[in-house]
């Protein structure tokens, strides 16, 4: 086998002298040592590197030593190579393609190459650095974006900005925690009308600017004696508040949370009052409030405001656990009225009112926004039975005058004694008839209505719902006090409750005088009103549903506007 | 009596330390840690009535939000620490291990501080940064535990320099190989050798280089080349060339694309990380400013 070693130098001047040297042999060596076949002086190399083998058309080669060498590129102790596809070998500096000469020799042409070909550049080739913008600089420039449009931005335009000339903070909207309450949502947008001061938490004052008539709970003084005792953890909470500014307790911002979501702001929870009223009677013992700390567990029994004297102005509130009796003024009875099968139903009927008796809402006429009831008026509620007609003219009836005990006097001294009875214009039928066999007067003895005194009788017809009296010689009834609203620091909404029937809460139809207040209890309630958190309350009721902090005669917070079905 | 041979306990020590990696670091020491972090939370969370609602804003969560900010400022401070390798109890292997499972952790801390409540704002600005953080870092962590041996296969002992060098090798032989060529042919070749390993940008690297190569188009023309074409010698050489070139090339550029996912995740998790703590100042700065 013939190996042709041709060596490749290159002049001054860039000339390339070719120098071939033929070795017949099966088996070269080379290395370092002159006696090698191939002598290459390289330090890099061991005296005798390696030795190249041709044998069945495959040139193999061979590490000698330990050290190793490269074949095309990669670091090998052993290969071999197809002279026909050629191969490259490196040993240290010197770089030998193998291939196949024209005339089947094996052509090694050894060159020597010029260390460091750019390295860095290779090593870095293969990592992302050179490809993407630098991590510094997209990270600086980004946190510089967020700092300069979410920082900067709102705190110079807040400084800068004119007071006085409404102007607005710009930037400021992405300080938002969160969408304003319903009320509030005009001052979306508006954030130094509440935050008024830079790193000053929200005082009152900001509050007060708008709610300029917002009524105290109570006086300061009591307030602070009040508030519950606070534990280590509250005691400490404050510490850490006060440490950051936050005014309190009893500030505005300690009940209303804002920023908590659009729709209407929710009601503090009863913990805000229980803290206070669970156990006030032990820090304000001269309270008249007892302590209330959850509807369904602590809560005082209900005290109505009610006359208690027939015919005075003045109401005194009474709890309902001494079972105390409204002083009205009236003689009239509710189970009378309600009783499906006795006279009133019978003339119900008879007025084309349906059969079953008088209902609750015959009488009893809710206020337009169906909260309350309307006080009865007897033109509209009564008189369509207890008719005061005592004379007819024509086709005119006369009637005494409701309300006004002197006109009624004066008129019925002058009214005619009726022969027959005007109560009802209708005739009777057949025999009966005014003029027939069996005609009979249907009047009392006395006639029509008969006299003052009849009247104003317990039988007569003033004293069918008034209750008479005589006082300084003259004839009168005791004035009649109608209560239209029993509880006027809590809210109770029929509307509400207009699934119920009256009868599940009052108990008219077992009433039988006008005295019985029929106001329901708080056991009564509480069939289905319980705290807050109690598991089988079918309504759970916190305090803000019934009361309101504030003191306003309207609904208080916790009432839903409108029921959802 | 004969006892039974035992590795002395430096041995043992050395095992333990050569095959823990800094996710099993010290039996899972910090995911421990982590995870007891996550269940006071959750727990807090749950089990403390807070008024109005669980968010920020409450006691609750100022208490939450110190924690996940203290985290933050001490998970980005890894990019400090790394800079230095140390061993021992505050190894920077223990350092990374607790780095990775209390950034998780903080996905638990920062929803909890948040009360679930999002808005188009800062704060929801840093709070998206910091799962951007975290989802590209559990990137890391996968591609870190998943690919290194899939590099080593690939590589077969191979150093990136010696890549580069079998492919100038291959270029060379080629060079002098389709010398006798005729035009049509040598510029086929002179075409493919244009084609270097490192062109393409970040896409091109992580789809693992283009197809239809200057290379592979050279090779298929050899392959249509006419049967008295074939016979000659030197073109066989030249395609078997261009063979061992392509196989090389591909090769490379799966070494890039192995190195890319393994460097991609942190050209987003460090700007992600400077980003966030830029929002999570103005955060912070915000929330005090309109107190």
């Amino acid at each position: 086998m013939i190996f042709r070693l041709r060596t490749v130098e290159t002049t001054a001047q860039g000339r390339e002298i070719v120098r071939d040297r033929d070795v017949t042999a099966e088996r070269i060596t080379l290395g370092r040592s002159a006696d090698n076949t191939l002598h290459l002086p390289d330090l890099a190399l061991d005296p005798y590197h390696a030795a190249i083998t041709a044998s069945g058309g495959r040139i193999a080669i061979e590490a000698l030593g330990s050290p190793d060498f490269t074949l095309d590129g990669r670091q090998v102790s052993e290969g071999t190579i197809d002279p026909q596809a050629g191969g490259e070998l490196r040993f240290g500096s010197y770089r030998i393609a193998v291939s196949e000469a024209e005339d089947a020799a094996v052509l090694l042409t050894i060159g020597q190459i010029a260390e460091a070909s750019g390295t860095s550049e290779e090593k870095s080739g293969f990592s992302l650095a050179g490809r993407m913008p630098g991590k510094r600089a997209m990270s600086w420039l980004l946190a510089l974006a967020i700092l300069a449009a979410f920082l900067v931005l709102p705190i110079v335009s807040q400084m800068a900005r004119d007071p006085a000339a409404k102007q607005g903070v710009l930037g400021d909207a992405a300080w938002s925690s969160g969408p304003l309450s319903q009320a509030h949502h005009q001052l979306e947008g508006k954030c130094e009308a509440c935050h008024v001061k830079p790193f000053e938490a929200v005082r009152d004052t900001a509050c007060l600017t708008c709610h300029k008539d917002v009524h105290e709970h109570a006086a300061p003084t009591r307030l602070a004696n009040a508030r519950g005792p606070d534990g280590l953890g509250d005691r400490l909470q404050w510490q850490i508040a006060h440490l950051f500014g936050k005014p309190g307790p009893g500030a505005c911002s300690d009940c209303h949370s804002e920023h908590q979501g659009a729709g209407r702001m929710p009601p503090p929870q009863q913990a805000f009052c229980a803290d206070c009223h669970g156990s006030l009677k032990d820090r304000l013992p001269d309270t008249a409030l007892g302590n209330a700390a959850d509807f369904g567990k602590v809560h005082p029994e209900f005290r109505p405001a009610l006359a208690l004297t027939a015919g005075s102005d003045r109401l005194t509130r009474v709890s309902l656990a001494e079972h105390p009796r409204e002083a009205n003024g009236l003689t009239f009875t509710h189970d009378q009225h309600l009783d499906p099968r006795g006279g009133v139903a019978q003339m119900a009927l008879r007025l084309g009112m349906g059969s079953g008796g008088l209902g609750c809402a015959a009488c009893h006429h809710p206020t337009a926004d169906g909260v309350r009831f309307l006080p009865i008026d007897m033109e509209r509620d009564c008189e369509g039975c207890h008719s005061l007609a005592y004379d007819k003219v024509g086709g005119t009836f006369r009637r005494l005058k409701h309300g006004d005990t002197d006109q009624m006097i004066a008129d019925l001294s002058v009214a005619p004694r009726a022969s027959s009875p005007i109560v009802t214009g209708r005739r009777r039928p057949g025999d009966y008839a005014n003029g027939g066999t069996y005609f009979a007067r249907f009047t009392p003895p006395g006639g029509g209505i008969g006299s003052v005194a009849q009247a104003l009788s317990r039988d007569g017809i003033c004293g069918e719902c008034h209750t008479p009296r005589l006082a300084g010689g003259r004839f009168s009834v005791v004035p009649v006090t109608q209560t239209t609203r029993y509880f006027n620091h809590g809210w109770f909404n029929h509307a509400a409750h207009k699934e119920e029937k009256c009868t599940s809460c009052h108990a008219a139809d077992r009433s039988n005088l006008a005295t019985d207040l029929l106001l329901p209890d708080l056991k009564s309630c509480r069939s289905c009103h319980l705290g807050e958190e109690a598991p089988r309350a079918k309504v759970p009721s916190t305090c803000a549903m019934c009361h309101d902090y504030h003191l306003k005669p309207l609904a208080p917070r916790g009432v839903e506007p409108r029921r959802k079905r | 009596m004969a006892s039974a041979p035992r590795p002395s306990r430096q041995t043992a020590r050395q095992l333990t330390a050569d095959h823990e990696g800094f996710l099993r670091h010290r039996n899972f020491r910090w995911l421990k840690h982590a995870g007891a972090l996550c269940v006071v939370a959750i727990l807090a969370y749950t089990l403390i009535d807070v008024s109005p609602r669980p968010n920020g804003g409450t006691w609750l969560g100022y208490t939450l939000g110190t924690v996940g900010l203290v985290l933050i400022v001490w998970l980005s401070l890894l990019g400090v620490r790394k800079r230095t390798m140390t061993r021992g109890a505050w190894s920077l292997k223990a350092w990374t291990s607790a780095h990775v499972y209390l950034g998780l952790a903080l996905i638990v801390i920062a929803t909890l501080h948040t009360g679930f409540e999002f808005g188009w704002n800062v704060h929801t600005l840093g709070y998206a940064l910091m799962l951007l953080v975290i989802a590209s870092g559990l990137f890391g962590v996968v591609v870190y535990s998943v690919l290194p041996a899939a590099l080593s296969n690939n590589r077969e002992q191979m150093t990136q320099p010696q890549m580069v060098e079998a492919l100038s090798a291959v270029d060379r032989q080629l060079q002098s190989a389709a010398q006798p060529l005729d035009p049509h042919w040598a510029g086929q070749v002179l075409a493919a050798l244009g084609e270097g390993a490192f062109a393409g940008g970040l896409w091109s690297r992580l789809a693992g280089g283009k197809h239809g190569s200057a290379t592979q188009q050279a090779i298929a023309a050899f392959d249509l080349a006419s049967t008295e074409e074939a016979a000659d010698p030197a073109l066989v050489r030249v395609e078997a060339l261009l063979q061992r070139r392509a196989a090389q090339l591909a090769r490379m550029r799966r070494h890039m694309r192995l190195k890319a996912l393994l460097e991609v995740w942190l050209y987003v998790h460090v700007p992600a990380t400077f980003a966030l703590i830029a929002a999570l100042t103005a955060h912070v700065i915000s929330v005090f400013y309109y107190w």
